[in-house]
């Protein structure tokens, strides 16, 4: 019988290994020696997925414009864009590596944290660009005296609400103060539907319950922190901004404290089931869009209720900021000029409904029309909006959260949450120094 | 003319070389990070500049652990949380793996279906269960007030041990299929004449699995334990999907904590000394695995004629 064999000895198998090792070597080797032809310079960009606030390339608006820009800068931006969850674990993880991987990052809330990663470059932008962005916006992301991102949109908390739901219930206009808030709310409630909807389940970061509880606190007059950077809370100011939020609790959709993100209160109030909650300027766009809204023509904003001393807000603080390891950080500067350019900021807002930053676009007649809250948030601005961000800010958050939530609960009462909240807190500020 | 023991060590050696670059890979792969992370440990770690700076505390890391009152209620829960989806998925599984011992249970239709909660990714999973729970709009709301067992919606992950006990049967009914094929096999495994002469002697069908089933089941339900305990043990997704570790904390286990540490309050000494408690755990129940995967030695009795 006629067989073909191939016989393979140890010895050959693993001289044709060697050989082939040392091979893939060389060639790496010689692929690396090659000059590189000078082509587009890559920056490498780390935004979240839209609808959170993204730039043109992710957020459909200023295609040709951001093409163009790449052409005439010969520059090619490679987008990073995962959900916005996961952009503080991303960039966290990429600082500890000390390795350089993206160009610009977006920020939000994380600037103190990541100082020490982040280039101080506002100062090379064009004055009239920065004169053109309200002062303000620069107190979320200046950290030791050094201006390290710029913040892309007006992005504060104001009150949205039903006009249908309140018109129905005889009220004429929204709540200007808290016990207007409040009773509201309880003549609103009824027959499945709720007063007030907010997303209490997640405790830290800027749209945490946390966050929320600081809206209130400077309603009241309150501060986080004093001057010395210790906590300030634990007064009547502090315990009457979270007691007004357990008084709201029985007029607030029960699923509040469960629902993690902003988008799942969104959908109760969009679909009519709430009657009024806080929100970012964007929510006007999606609850606007009759595929996923029922309240589309029915939606009012203002300011929020004003506490005992003042209306006040938080700031989002959606900001650019760049890596210091960056290869590239005057191009990288360019790119969140073209960001921050007039016609790409209106672009911004009328495409996605994110607000733009300038004040000169934010007065524009026709953002005005199309975002009729652009002006709520204008007057939202002239009230306190602190974000009170700090290095630990997500700690700080996830105690002081914690603690609200249990007296959200009932487990506990508004004074015992801010007296533990404060102890803990006062704890992780000593850490801090 | 070569000896034995010559031949049988120039093989040794070969052997060695072969197995060398997969030694490597699972060093580099496994046994890097395991010692990375219990040498951080040892260490308070700070974001400064480009990279990290680090900074010797012995055993401190350990010792704010065992004081830490979070760190003593996750691991509270994290035992609760495997023992009862340990206890949950083994009785099920079997009862899964029973009916598709039958004939009409061996029809391939019910294995494919039985595969569909395995084969979903973590994530994928989370997402579809928090949907199911939402206060509003899910279906598991939407059943029971149609079939007026409850009048008003129930808010599943609103209060903590609610929200515990609902990730838990979320994580139950993705673990069945797995284990339920793994009892499968065990049962096929045991003899056919062993039914057979419990029935001539009288057996009913429950003293048939008394005595004939679970014995012969017995190193399969022991494997399957103690895996179930290391997969229960290392549930994330689910938390981070569903409930962030709220309401107020109730829902953090260990596995959720080491990442809330590392990653976002940037603890990552702290972290990594969490992470190696869970370690050390899952070590000890991998060594009781592979313990009961050894073969059982058949003691012959002696039955008084040699």
């Amino acid at each position: 019988m006629n067989q073909k064999t191939v016989n393979i000895s140890r010895r050959n198998f693993l001289k044709l290994a060697g050989m082939s090792a040392a091979g893939l070597t060389m060639g790496n080797f010689l692929a690396s020696c090659t000059p590189k032809e000078t082509g587009p310079v890559t920056l490498n960009v780390l935004v979240p997925a839209a609808p959170d606030p993204a730039p043109p390339g992710v957020a459909k608006f200023s295609e040709e414009a951001f093409a163009k820009w790449q052409t005439d800068h010969n520059a090619t931006v490679v987008y990073e864009a995962p959900p916005w969850p996961q952009l503080h674990d991303k960039m966290a993880a990429n600082f500890a590596s000390g390795q350089y991987v993206h160009d610009v990052m977006y920020n939000c809330g994380w600037v103190p944290e990541f100082a020490s990663y982040l280039v101080d470059f506002v100062d090379k932008l064009p004055a009239d660009l920065i004169a053109d962005l309200p002062k303000s916006s620069f107190s979320t992301v200046t950290w030791d005296g050094k201006r390290l991102g710029v913040v892309f949109t007006l992005s504060l908390l104001t009150l949205f609400y039903n006009t249908e739901l309140l018109q129905k219930a005889g009220i004429t206009a929204p709540p200007k103060n808290w016990d207007e808030l409040k009773n509201m709310a309880k003549e609103l409630t009824g027959g499945g539907q709720y007063g007030w909807v907010l997303n209490y389940g997640a405790p830290e970061g800027i749209g945490g319950v946390a966050s929320y509880w600081m809206t209130f606190l400077q309603q009241a007059g309150g501060k986080v922190y004093n001057d010395q950077g210790e906590p300030a809370f634990n007064n009547d100011r502090g315990v009457s901004a979270l007691q007004t939020m357990v008084d709201l609790m029985p007029y607030t959709d029960p699923g509040s404290i469960s629902y993690v993100g902003i988008n799942d209160a969104t959908n109760v109030f969009t679909a009519g089931n709430a009657a009024m909650m806080m929100n970012w300027p964007f929510m006007l766009k999606p609850a606007s869009d009759p595929a996923s809204s029922k309240v589309v023509g029915k939606i009012g904003t203002a300011i929020l209720p004003s506490g005992p001393v003042t209306s006040a807000s938080i700031d989002g603080t959606d900001a650019y900021t760049i890596a210091k390891n960056s290869p590239n950080p005057d191009l990288a500067r360019q790119l969140i000029e073209f960001y921050l350019d007039k016609e790409v900021q209106k672009r911004q807002v009328l495409d996605t409904g994110w607000l733009p930053i300038r004040l000169s676009v934010l007065n524009d007649p026709e953002v005005q029309a199309a975002a009729p809250n652009a002006a709520v948030i204008l007057e939202q601005a002239n009230y306190p909006y602190d974000s009170f961000v700090t290095p630990d800010y997500n700690e700080v958050t996830t105690t002081i959260g914690v603690e609200i939530q249990k007296a959200l609960a009932g487990s506990q009462s508004a004074a015992e949450a801010i007296q533990s909240a404060s102890d803990q807190v006062t704890e992780i500020v000593k850490k801090r120094q | 003319m070569q000896s034995t023991s010559d031949y049988n060590r120039k093989r040794f050696r070969m052997g060695i070389w072969f197995i060398t670059p997969a030694l490597l890979i699972l060093l580099t792969v496994l046994a890097y990070p395991i010692i990375a992370s219990f040498v951080l440990s040892f260490q308070r770690i700070r974001f400064a500049g480009n990279g990290l700076s680090h900074q010797f505390i012995g055993l401190n890391n350990y010792a704010e652990l065992i004081s830490n009152q979070l760190f003593r209620e996750s691991l509270f829960r994290s035992v609760y949380f495997t023992v009862m989806e340990v206890i949950a998925v083994s009785v099920l599984a079997l009862l899964v793996a029973l009916m598709l011992n039958t004939p009409l249970g061996r029809h391939a239709f019910f294995r494919v279906v039985l595969l569909v909660p395995w084969a979903l990714a973590p994530v994928a999973n989370a997402v579809l269960w928090k949907w199911i729970f939402n206060t509003n709009y899910g279906v598991l709301n939407a059943i029971l007030i149609g079939l007026n067992i409850i009048d008003k919606p129930i808010v599943w992950l609103g209060s903590p041990w609610l929200a515990l006990n609902m990730i838990l049967i979320a994580d139950v009914w993705k673990a069945i299929p797995f284990i339920a094929l793994l009892l499968l096999a065990g049962l096929q495994s045991i003899p056919p004449h062993l039914y057979k002469a419990a029935r001539l002697d009288g057996a009913n069908t429950w003293q048939q699995f008394v005595h004939v089933t679970l014995p012969g089941l017995k190193t399969t339900i022991v494997i399957s334990i103690v895996l179930q305990s290391i997969w229960a043990l290392k549930v994330f997704d689910l938390i981070y999907v569903l409930t962030h570790g709220s309401p107020a904390d109730s829902t953090v286990l260990l596995n959720y904590l080491s990442w809330r540490e590392t990653f976002s309050n940037l603890d990552i000494g702290y972290g990594a000394a969490i992470a190696n408690v869970l370690f050390v755990i899952m070590f000890i129940l991998a060594l009781l695995y592979i313990r009961a995967l050894r073969p059982r030695q058949v003691k012959e009795k002696r039955s008084g004629t040699k």
